[in-house]
C-alpha cells in the first residue's frame, strides 16, 4: 500500500460478491482527492434524488436501480490510478453522470407517469441511442432526449447483470438470441413499457448494425408518436453518397420542423458547432500526446467522455468544453512531467471492435495486469473534420458526413477501408504494437472480417489478442472469460509475467 | 401428376453455379456478373452482352474455411457461398456488381474480393449504396448509384451498351422471363394446383441464376405443358401455405415442406416470384433507369427497408397474397443468424397471427436443410394444427 503506482495487489478488492465497501491507498494527496470526489458523486446522486419526478422513477423504472452502483463503477475505473491519470479519469467521467442526471432529470419531469410536464413534453424530440444530438443545434427552444440511454445502454455499464430480463424478454417475444443484445435490451424493455412515454416526436436511424436497424422499426411501432427514419448511407466513405447524406439530414430538419412548429435556427446551430470544432481540437492534442512515450487520457476513460461529447452533449453543453480545456491542462502537465500511466507501459494497444459494456474497466485491468496501455478504441475513432460554421450549405454537408460518421456505425458500417484496413494505419499512428480485438458475439458487422484480420495482423507484424464477450449479456462470456483469454496469450505466445498477479485470475462473476 | 418434361434440365442446371448455360454464354462471348442481392436491379445486369448469376453454393458440404474467415455466428449462406469461392467455384466470372444492403452478405463478398479468390483477368468488385427507405430522396440515391457502380463499369470496362434502348431492350426480356412465370405461377390460386411449390421454385430459382434468353424456350415450352397438364385427383397436400423469408436457394427446402402436407402455394422469400417477377412497367416520359429503380425501390418487400410505412405494407403485402393463392397459413422461415429476418420473422408472424388471423409457423434454420428432420416435424405439426383449426370452425 503507498503512494506508487502499483504498489499493492489489486486483486485483492474482488470478493466475489457486490462491493460494499472499497478504499483504495493511494497516498494522502491522491487518497483525499479521490474520497472528496468519491463524497461529491454522492452529493450529485443525492441531488438527483431530492426531485420528486426522480424519486419516484425509481420506483416505475425497474433498470434506475442499476444506478445504485455508480460509486463502485467509479472505484472500478481508477483501480489503481494515480496522479494526473487519476484526475483526468474523474474530470472526465463525474461530468458525464451531471449530464445523464441532468437528462434524467429532463425525461422523469415530463413524463406522463411522473412529473407530468406537458409544455415540457412538447419541447422534447426523442433521438434513437446511437444517433448522435448535432441537429439539435438549430433547434434551441426544443430539447434532445435519447430514452434508450438511460434505460439501456448506461445501465449495462453499472451493473453487468443489469439487462438480463430485458433480454429475456426479447427473446421470449420471438427474437433470436444470436442477434446483438444492445437492439434487442432496447426491444425488450419496450416491449415491458419500460420506456417513458414522452416526446412531441422521434428521429430513428440506421445505426450501427442491420439488427440495431430492424430493433428501431418494431419499436416505432410501439412508440406511439410521429417518427422519422433517418437513412444515414452505408458506404459512408464514398463521395457519391454525400448529396444523399445531405438530403436526408435536410429531410429529418423539416420533419422536426413540421412536427413542433420550430424553424431551423443557423445562427444557434453556428455557435453550437463552434464550440463542437474546438472540442474536436482538443481530442486532435490529446491523440497527440497519446502517440508519445507519455499517453496521459486513453482508453475507457477517454472514450466515454468522447461518447458524451459526440454524440450527447454535440456542443450545445457549454461545460463539456470548459471541461475539455480542465484535461487539456491535465493531459498536458502530465506529459510535461512525463508521468507514467502505467506500473510498466509494455505494449501500446489499440481497442478495435465494441468493448463489453459489462465491463468498461476492462481497459484498466490490462493496464494494471499486463501493462497493455489501450491508446484509444474503435468508437473514438469517429470524424474529426472541423464543421464548417459560416455557410449553411456546407454545414448541411458536414453534418451529414459528422452523422456518417456516428459512434460504431463509423467502423461497422463503410466496408473493409473503415473495418479493417484504417486499424493497421492508426497502429502506425499510435506507434502500437497490440490490437485488442473485442469480438462481440453478436456483431456479425465486424465478425465477418475475422479471418482477415487475423492474416493482416501477422502481415503488419502486430500482436491480435481476442476478446470475446457478449456486449451486454453476460451470461454466455463473462469478465473472467475475457481475462482468460488475454491471460493466455500473454503467457503462451508472449510468455510475460503479469505485472500484478493478483489481478491474473479472480472471481467477480457477482459483483455490480 | 405427370414430370413436367424439362424439370430434369433446370434441376441440372441448379447443381452448379457454373452450369451448361452460364458456359455457353460464356462460349459466345458475354459477359458473367456475379449478383448477391435483389437491391441490383436485373435488367442493368442482363444488358445485352451480359448475363447476371445470383451466387450460391447447391450440395454444399463442409464451411469450415467460410467459418474461419468469418466464424460460426454468421449466416450459413454467406458462408457457404464463401467457401465455394475459396473451392473456385465463381472463377468463370468477369466481375461482381453488388449491394452494400445486409451486412453479412457484403462481409462475404470482401473476403472473396481481399482474398482475391476470383482471379479471371480484369476481374473487379463494385459495392453501391442502396435505399433503405422508399421516397422519392431514396430513388434518386438510388439511380446515381446505379449508374455509377453498375452501368458505368459496364460500359467502360465492356464496353456494355447501356443506352436507354439497350435497358428498354433488357427491361423487355425481363418482363417476357417474368410474364411467364406468373402465369405458370398462377395454377398455384387453382383448388387443386395442378404444379407443386416445388416445381415452381426449380423454373424460378433458374431464371435467377441462369442466362435468361436461352430459358424462355423452356419456360414457354413448360407452360403449354401446364395448360394440359391434369392434377392428382387425390392431392397428397393436407394445406396450402406461402412462404415467406430470407434466401431459399434450394428448392428441397420446399419439397420437404410439400412433402409434410404443406403444398407451397405462394413464395415470399428472396429468390422468388413475390417480389422479383412482377412486369416492370415504366412511366411515360420518365427516365429509364431511373423507372427501373422505381420499380425495385417501391416493390421491394425486404425488411431492409425501414420506414414505418414499409415495414406495414409488408404485412399487407403478405395478406394479399395469401388471400389471393387461397393459403390457410403462414411459415415465416430464415437462416439462422440474419439479423434482418430475425427481427421480421419475430414480429411479422405474430403480426399475422394477432392482426390478420393467420396461423402461422415461425422458423429458423440451416442454409443446406439436407438432414433437417426437426424441421420436417415442425411443419407437420403446423399442418396437422391447421387441420385441427379447419374441423373447428366446420
Amino acid at each position: 500500500m503507498g503512494k506508487a503506482m502499483g504498489s499493492e495487489p489489486l486483486g485483492r478488492f474482488y470478493s466475489g460478491k457486490k462491493a460494499k465497501k472499497r478504499r483504495e491507498w493511494r497516498g494522502l494527496k491522491d487518497t483525499w482527492y479521490d474520497y472528496v470526489h468519491w463524497l461529491g458523486i454522492w452529493k450529485t446522486l443525492i441531488g438527483f434524488m431530492l426531485r420528486i419526478s426522480n424519486l419516484r422513477a425509481f420506483f416505475r423504472y425497474r433498470w434506475m436501480v442499476n444506478y445504485l452502483a455508480v460509486p463502485d463503477f467509479f472505484d472500478r475505473h481508477t483501480e489503481g490510478l494515480r496522479g494526473t491519470q487519476l484526475r483526468i479519469t474523474r474530470t472526465a467521467l463525474e461530468l458525464v453522470v451531471t449530464d445523464m442526471c441532468k437528462s434524467m432529470g429532463v425525461m422523469f419531469r415530463a413524463d406522463p407517469a411522473l412529473g407530468n410536464d406537458k409544455a415540457l413534453n412538447e419541447r422534447l424530440v426523442v433521438f434513437d441511442e446511437n444517433m448522435m444530438s448535432e441537429i439539435m443545434n438549430g433547434f434551441p427552444n426544443l430539447k434532445w432526449v435519447s430514452v434508450e440511454v438511460p434505460a439501456v445502454y448506461t445501465c449495462a455499464m453499472m451493473a453487468q447483470d443489469s439487462l438480463f430480463y430485458y433480454l429475456d424478454k426479447a427473446q421470449e417475444y420471438g427474437i433470436p438470441n444470436d442477434v446483438c443484445p444492445m437492439p434487442a435490451a432496447e426491444f425488450g424493455v419496450s416491449l415491458e413499457d419500460d420506456y417513458p412515454r414522452i416526446g412531441k416526436c422521434a428521429i430513428q436511424c440506421n445505426t450501427t448494425c442491420d439488427g440495431s436497424l430492424m430493433g428501431n422499426g418494431l419499436m416505432a411501432a410501439r412508440m406511439g408518436i410521429p417518427t422519422f427514419q433517418l437513412a444515414v448511407p452505408i458506404r459512408h466513405g464514398e463521395d457519391s453518397v454525400q448529396q444523399y447524406a445531405a438530403e436526408e439530414i435536410r429531410n429529418a430538419i423539416a420533419f422536426i420542423e413540421e412536427q413542433t412548429g420550430e424553424t431551423f435556427d443557423w445562427n444557434a446551430f453556428f455557435a453550437s458547432m463552434k464550440d463542437f470544432n474546438q472540442e474536436t481540437a482538443h481530442l486532435l492534442e490529446w491523440y497527440e500526446v497519446s502517440r508519445s512515450p507519455y499517453p496521459q487520457f486513453t482508453d475507457n476513460s477517454l472514450s466515454l467522455y468522447r461518447y458524451a461529447v459526440y454524440m450527447a452533449a454535440g456542443g450545445r453543453e457549454k461545460e463539456f468544453l470548459r471541461r475539455d480545456q480542465k484535461l487539456t491542462r491535465l493531459v498536458m502537465r502530465g506529459y510535461e512531467r512525463r508521468e507514467p500511466c502505467a506500473v510498466k507501459l509494455r505494449h501500446r494497444a489499440i481497442t478495435w471492435g465494441v468493448q463489453a459494456a459489462y465491463y468498461t474497466a476492462f481497459a484498466g485491468w490490462l493496464t494494471n495486469c499486463w501493462g497493455i496501455v489501450p491508446l484509444v478504441d474503435m468508437l473514438t475513432l469517429c470524424s474529426t473534420r472541423e464543421v464548417n460554421t459560416e455557410d449553411p450549405e456546407k454545414a448541411i454537408y458536414d453534418l451529414a458526413y459528422l452523422y456518417e460518421k456516428m459512434i460504431m456505425r463509423s467502423r461497422s458500417n463503410g466496408g473493409y477501408e473503415v473495418g479493417v484496413a484504417d486499424l493497421w494505419r492508426y497502429c502506425e499512428y499510435f506507434h502500437a504494437d497490440m490490437v485488442i480485438m473485442y469480438a462481440h458475439m453478436g456483431c456479425k458487422s465486424m465478425s465477418g472480417y475475422h479471418g482477415l484480420f487475423e492474416e493482416e495482423a501477422r502481415r503488419h507484424g502486430i500482436h491480435l489478442v481476442w476478446a470475446t464477450h457478449g456486449l451486454m449479456d453476460a451470461r454466455g462470456v463473462g469478465r473472467r472469460d475475457m481475462r482468460t483469454e488475454v491471460n493466455r496469450y500473454m503467457r503462451t505466445v508472449l510468455r510475460e509475467e503479469p505485472l500484478d498477479p493478483s489481478l491474473e485470475d479472480f472471481d467477480d462473476e457477482q459483483a455490480w | 401428376m405427370k414430370d413436367l418434361k424439362q424439370i430434369y434440365q433446370l434441376e441440372t442446371l441448379l447443381q452448379e453455379a457454373h452450369n451448361d448455360l452460364v458456359r455457353q454464354a460464356r462460349d459466345r462471348g458475354e459477359i458473367a456478373i456475379g449478383s448477391t442481392c435483389s437491391l441490383i436491379p436485373e435488367p442493368l445486369v442482363n444488358l445485352p452482352g451480359c448475363f447476371s448469376v445470383r451466387l450460391r453454393a447447391p450440395r454444399t458440404g463442409s464451411i469450415e474455411m467460410g467459418t474461419y474467415y468469418m466464424t460460426s455466428i454468421m449466416c450459413e449462406a454467406c458462408r457457404a457461398i464463401l467457401e465455394r469461392a475459396i473451392e473456385g467455384g465463381y472463377q468463370f466470372l468477369d466481375c461482381m456488381l453488388t449491394a452494400d444492403s445486409c451486412a453479412q452478405m457484403n462481409r462475404c463478398v470482401e473476403n472473396m474480393e481481399h482474398l482475391k479468390l476470383c482471379d479471371r483477368e480484369g476481374f473487379f468488385v463494385t459495392y453501391a449504396d442502396v435505399p433503405m427507405k422508399s421516397d422519392e430522396t431514396a430513388l434518386r440515391h438510388y439511380v446515381r448509384q446505379m449508374r455509377q457502380y453498375v452501368l458505368e463499369p459496364l460500359e467502360k470496362r465492356f464496353s456494355i451498351d447501356t443506352s436507354d434502348q439497350a435497358l428498354q431492350k433488357a427491361v423487355a426480356l425481363h418482363n417476357r422471363i417474368s410474364g411467364l412465370l406468373m402465369e405458370i405461377g398462377d395454377f398455384r390460386r387453382e383448388e387443386n394446383p395442378r404444379i407443386t411449390g416445388y416445381e415452381f421454385a426449380v423454373l424460378c430459382l433458374s431464371t435467377y441464376c441462369c442466362p435468361k434468353e436461352p430459358l424462355i424456350p423452356l419456360l414457354e415450352e413448360t407452360l403449354s405443358e401446364l395448360q394440359s397438364r391434369q392434377p392428382d385427383q387425390h392431392p397428397t397436400h393436407r394445406a396450402k401455405v406461402v412462404l415467406a423469408g430470407s434466401e431459399i436457394d434450394d428448392p428441397e427446402l420446399i419439397r420437404m415442406i410439400e412433402e409434410a402436407g404443406a403444398l407451397v402455394v405462394a413464395d415470399r422469400f428472396c429468390l422468388g416470384s413475390f417480389p422479383g417477377r412482377e412486369e416492370i412497367r415504366l412511366r411515360e416520359g420518365e427516365d429509364t433507369l431511373a423507372g427501373i429503380c422505381r420499380h425495385y425501390m417501391e416493390s421491394g418487400q425486404c425488411p431492409r427497408f425501414m420506414n414505418t410505412d414499409k415495414i406495414r405494407e409488408r404485412h399487407r403485402y403478405m395478406d394479399s397474397l395469401a388471400r389471393r393463392f387461397h393459403a390457410d397459413g403462414i411459415i415465416y422461415q430464415q437462416i439462422k443468424f440474419c439479423d434482418y429476418w430475425g427481427y421480421e420473422r419475430a414480429y411479422a408472424s405474430r403480426v399475422m397471427r394477432d392482426e390478420y388471423g393467420y396461423p402461422v409457423l415461425s422458423i429458423d434454420r440451416p442454409y443446406a436443410v439436407g438432414n433437417a428432420g426437426q424441421l420436417r416435424t415442425r411443419v407437420q405439426a403446423f399442418v396437422e394444427s391447421m387441420e385441427i383449426k379447419k374441423l373447428k370452425r366446420r
